[in-house]
């Protein structure tokens, strides 16, 4: 079972999500949502017995809502279906083929972004995440590995605590009962905190890094925050120096993150290892990436978009967009390789 | 622990991140209506590519935003016991979730908010941050549930957390209790609203708020309005109700349990480093 490395199924995610946030075209959208599933069917470990989001239940619930929402809401094109008394707040108006098939276009993009979510949930490996963890937020990742590792036995002692109870002949029926379980739950779970607490101080936790911001660069993410704050607003009243200010603004906070992680370097005791089939999962991911988004930017803009609107005709498919998509089912094609 | 030189310049220099973070939120989450109240025309010829940016955009603030939140928070709240225990109630409240996947409660119910107001308000303001951003994260992660939306819930519940922190308390049990019952409401209600905006721009696309020439920022609202009323006030209202029902029945001796282990968490020896 080929298992790829968590930098690389990022770089796969954020292009399935740009992808599926920019186009409206349905063809290109039914050919991501494929991949997605494909890809999730290929690569997702057997073992791996999460709880999922029932995808299809919830896909049909998103289409019929935004199909249904913009159908009422939106009172445009030329194909109506029926009118209603103009009088009515809103919905009155004509109602329009159009406007529906404009509700569902987004819906499905909503649908798309959630399966392409759904398939690195199920791919990547929880204890591989907290790899993604900066730095500069050591401490967080620390936290978050507390927390993942401390679930399952937290479970288990909320069974503990109910089979305790139990024996002393508590029954859960109204809210009230939950009150002998969740406080010697949470009591119980603070203790153990303490015990790990010393543990990690003995094993010398703490006692050569601290994280710390100095005032310096304190001031560095103050004036970064600024020109986010200023940059987005001058987005907002369409001024192009808007973008510089948030590109700098980017840039101010990563140094920040970049001086603090630098400053509490760590090794790992098991260091990730980079395997061929990474390098081509990540170089197909941005390939179509830099190949769709470029084509977008600078040779035509409407490549990937679609509007029904004035009139519902069929969209328009290019050969070469729909082969480049595939560039995104590289993951899955590479398990069948040995 | 070392203590460290406390300077006057710090506590205003973490304010203002506060603020601007805070501001930076805001301009995020009401994005979706700039566009109609700037140009109400415009949107007709581009609405392509605004139709794209905005969710994009907003994003990114609020990622920024987070960014900038956590680093400067993580900075201060150092030390091994505040790790493990913000660890641990991070845990019991995930697993606290997951019982609640199991028996589904109504609407948007979800026992997760009632722990972060609680631990804010006993553990400070840092803590509650922290606590409502991770709590969301390691849930998310724990029922694969992450997804774009995730940066939102990490804002809000972290805001949620860190504004718990800045309640005061009040000697009277019966008052205090009164107060945390009516900010469990407020946040209920508040979450549920600042998630929609999140996926507003989505299901309806800024066409459809400024299509229609003239109707410009009130039109938005009144579609924004029409869209809440009809998706998510019901299932916002189970929310806050949920957490004023949890926060009556479990917040007093909650907060007595947290309190208890206030005093230890924070105790630490100090080494004199020439002594």
């Amino acid at each position: 079972m080929r298992t790829y490395d968590v930098r690389a199924w990022v770089v796969w995610l954020i292009t399935g999500a740009l992808l599926a946030i920019f186009t409206r075209n349905p063809f290109y959208l039914v050919i991501l949502l494929t991949i997605s599933r494909i890809v999730m069917a290929a690569c997702a470990s057997p073992e791996a017995t999460k709880w999922r989001l029932p995808f299809w239940r919830l896909a049909g619930v998103i289409l019929l809502f935004s199909t249904l929402f913009n159908w009422l809401i939106a009172h445009l094109g030329q194909s109506v279906i029926l009118t209603l008394p103009a009088n009515w707040p809103l919905v009155g108006g004509p109602l329009t083929l159009e406007a529906a098939a404009y509700g569902f276009l987004s819906g499905l993009s909503l649908v798309v972004l959630l399966a392409i979510f759904m398939t690195f949930n199920a791919v990547v490996p929880v204890h591989q995440l907290t790899r993604l963890v900066p730095g500069a937020l050591h401490e967080m990742g620390i936290v978050m590995l507390v927390a993942v590792t401390y679930v399952p036995e937290t479970t288990r002692q909320f069974q503990r605590i109910r089979e305790a109870q139990a024996i002393r002949g508590h029954r859960l029926r109204t809210l009230r009962d939950w009150r002998p379980i969740v406080i010697p739950l949470l009591i119980s779970g603070l203790e153990r905190a303490m015990n790990l607490a010393e543990t990690m101080v003995a094993r010398g936790y703490g006692s050569t890094v601290q994280v710390r911001l100095s005032n310096k660069t304190r001031l560095l993410l103050v004036a970064g925050s600024l020109l986010f704050l200023v940059g987005s607003l001058r987005v907002a009243w369409q001024a192009t120096d808007g973008w510089v200010m948030l590109f700098m603004g980017a840039v101010s906070i990563g140094l920040v993150y970049r001086f603090s992680s630098r400053e509490n370097a760590r090794t790992n005791y098991r260091p990730l290892t980079w395997s061929w089939a990474d390098s081509i999962v990540i170089l197909f991911a941005i390939g179509t990436l830099v190949l769709l988004i470029g084509s977008v930017t600078v040779i035509e803009r409407s490549v990937l978009a679609y509007s029904p609107y004035p009139r519902l005709l069929l969209p328009a498919f290019e050969w070469w967009v729909g082969m480049s998509l595939l560039g995104l089912l590289m993951p899955a094609l590479l398990v069948l390789v040995p | 622990m070392m203590s460290g030189k406390k300077t006057g310049l710090q506590p205003v220099l973490t304010m203002m991140l506060f603020a601007l973070s805070a501001m930076i939120g805001v301009v995020a989450l009401a994005y979706p209506f700039f566009s109609p109240a700037i140009s109400p025309s415009d949107a007709t010829i581009d609405s392509f590519s605004s139709a794209t940016e905005t969710p994009l955009l907003a994003v990114l603030l609020i990622c920024l935003s987070l960014a900038v939140l956590l680093v400067e928070l993580q900075g201060q709240s150092a030390g091994a016991k505040t790790v493990a225990a913000l660890g641990v109630l991070v845990a019991v409240t995930t697993t606290l979730r997951f019982i609640e996947v199991a028996i589904p409660g109504p609407g948007g119910f979800s026992p997760i908010f009632v722990p972060i107001i609680l631990s804010g308000y006993v553990f400070g303001p840092r803590f509650g941050f922290l606590m409502g951003a991770m709590t969301l994260l390691i849930s998310a992660i724990i029922t694969a549930g992450v997804g774009p939306w995730l940066p939102y819930q990490m804002f809000t519940a972290g805001w949620m957390g860190l504004t718990s922190g800045w309640l005061p308390h009040l000697r009277q049990a019966r008052l205090e209790l009164g107060l945390l019952l009516l900010f469990g409401f407020g946040w209920g209600l508040l979450y549920g609203a600042i998630m929609n905006l999140y996926s507003w721009p989505y299901l309806a696309g800024p066409t459809n708020m400024t299509w229609t020439p003239g109707t410009g920022l009130s039109g938005a609202i009144a579609r924004y309005a029409t869209f809440y009323l009809a998706t998510s006030l019901i299932w916002d209202l189970a929310a806050a109700v949920g957490n004023m029902v949890l926060l009556l029945i479990l917040g007093i001796p909650t907060i007595r349990a947290l309190n208890r282990f206030r005093d230890r968490l924070q105790f630490q020896t100090i080494y004199h480093a020439n002594v």
